[in-house]
């Protein structure tokens, strides 16, 4: 059974053919670290997102390690040259089987 | 000539008196100021954008939990309530207020209504589905003014409050007002001190990772000046925030709020 959980994402829908467009993607996760302990002194085993990928019209622009420094509810903004219409996939994956995706359509204007 | 000089002195002792109080004075009227005012443009943007405002994890599963069923009617908040866009409008406004003479707070509020008319349990403080609820309820009151109802009763709970928070306490004796009336603006630390008016609550802090309640936030300043910090739902905790709401009566709230 996998875990998954909300994403949000700032991306426009249209664009001009060259344009370059910032996407900011924000996933809900607690990022536990694995170094802390509860009040009894035990660890906190870790749960993390562990690798984001984006994929625009079938082929991979962007991809992130996370690791346990990564703060909870993990933003992630980059940039990308538009060159076609095309659906936008933006997938992480996690420690305990965790999966989240999410897609949005971009339109050449 | 003596008389003249006994009223000169006067009015200069006047002056300065005026002066001390001024600087001793809470902020009132137009010089209050929300704390989202002290933030930098980063930390502003991340609570304007709602697409990028953490903030928004916690309203989305609140309108989650308020369309689930609870307990053996399988009555969910909607079966009363309805659309909590229409009937929570200004609802969290006008928290804490008396319900049947006791001071409660919007959670107790939601948990009075899970325990008894859906006769479902008790959500614990803090716990993630209550500070869900409570951010989903009071988002709906979001940009509307802090709106108590004074009545006598509840203006003795304020007076409570307020002696609270002249009150000093911890091991650096220190009292809310110290900071947060006397020397609001100045600096702790490097970052500036707020006036610690509450339109922001459930707030995301981005130093807790998470979104919170202001009781979570009155405990953390107690741990923080080394006082034994008052019990989740006690009488004075709530009679704190109550004394907070009426000093910042008619600020508009921000729920979900973003604070560093």
């Amino acid at each position: 059974m996998s875990k998954t959980s909300r994403t949000l994402v700032t991306m426009p829908s249209e664009a001009k053919q060259g344009e370059i467009i910032t996407i900011k993607i924000i996933v809900q996760h607690d990022m536990e670290s694995g170094f802390r302990r509860t009040e009894l002194g035990e660890v906190v085993p870790r749960d993390i997102i562990r690798s984001f990928i984006c994929t625009y019209a079938g082929s991979e622009i962007f991809k992130a390690e996370l690791h346990p420094g990564t703060g909870a509810n993990p933003l992630i903004s980059f940039t990308t040259i538009v060159t076609q219409t095309g659906l936008f996939e933006f997938k992480w994956q996690g420690d305990n089987d965790y999966f989240a995706s999410t897609s949005q359509q971009l339109t050449v204007v | 000539m003596s008389l003249g000089f006994a009223l000169y002195n006067c009015f200069f002792a006047t002056l300065l008196s005026l002066i001390s109080l001024g600087v001793l004075a809470d902020a009132t009227g137009v010089a209050r100021q929300s704390t989202y005012e002290l933030m930098s443009p980063e930390n502003r943007a991340m609570q304007d954008n709602a697409q990028a405002n953490p903030g928004l994890f916690w309203v989305l599963d609140g309108k989650a939990l308020w369309d689930q069923p609870e307990g053996p009617n399988k009555r969910s908040c909607a079966s009363c309530h309805g659309q909590a866009e229409q009937s929570m409008k200004g609802v969290a406004a006008g928290f804490p207020k008396l319900r049947a003479k006791v001071l409660t707070t919007l959670e107790e509020q939601i948990n009075d209504c899970r325990t008894t008319k859906q006769q479902s349990t008790s959500l614990a403080h803090e716990s993630k589905p209550l500070v869900a609820l409570t951010t989903f309820v009071a988002n709906q009151s979001k940009g509307m003014p802090i709106d108590l109802n004074s009545s006598p009763e509840l203006m003795a709970q304020i007076d409570a409050g307020k002696k609270l928070f002249d009150t000093r306490m911890g091991q650096l004796n220190l009292s809310c007002a110290n900071c947060h009336a006397e020397r609001a603006g100045a600096k702790l630390a490097g970052n500036a001190i707020p006036q610690a008016h509450p339109t922001s609550y459930p707030q995301y802090r981005l130093e807790w990772q998470a979104v919170g309640t202001l009781e979570r936030r009155l405990r953390n300043c107690m741990i923080g000046v080394r006082a034994q910090a008052y019990a989740y739902d006690s009488q004075e905790l709530k009679q704190l925030e109550v004394f907070l709401a009426w000093r910042a009566r008619g600020m508009l709230l921000e729920t979900p709020g973003v604070r560093p």
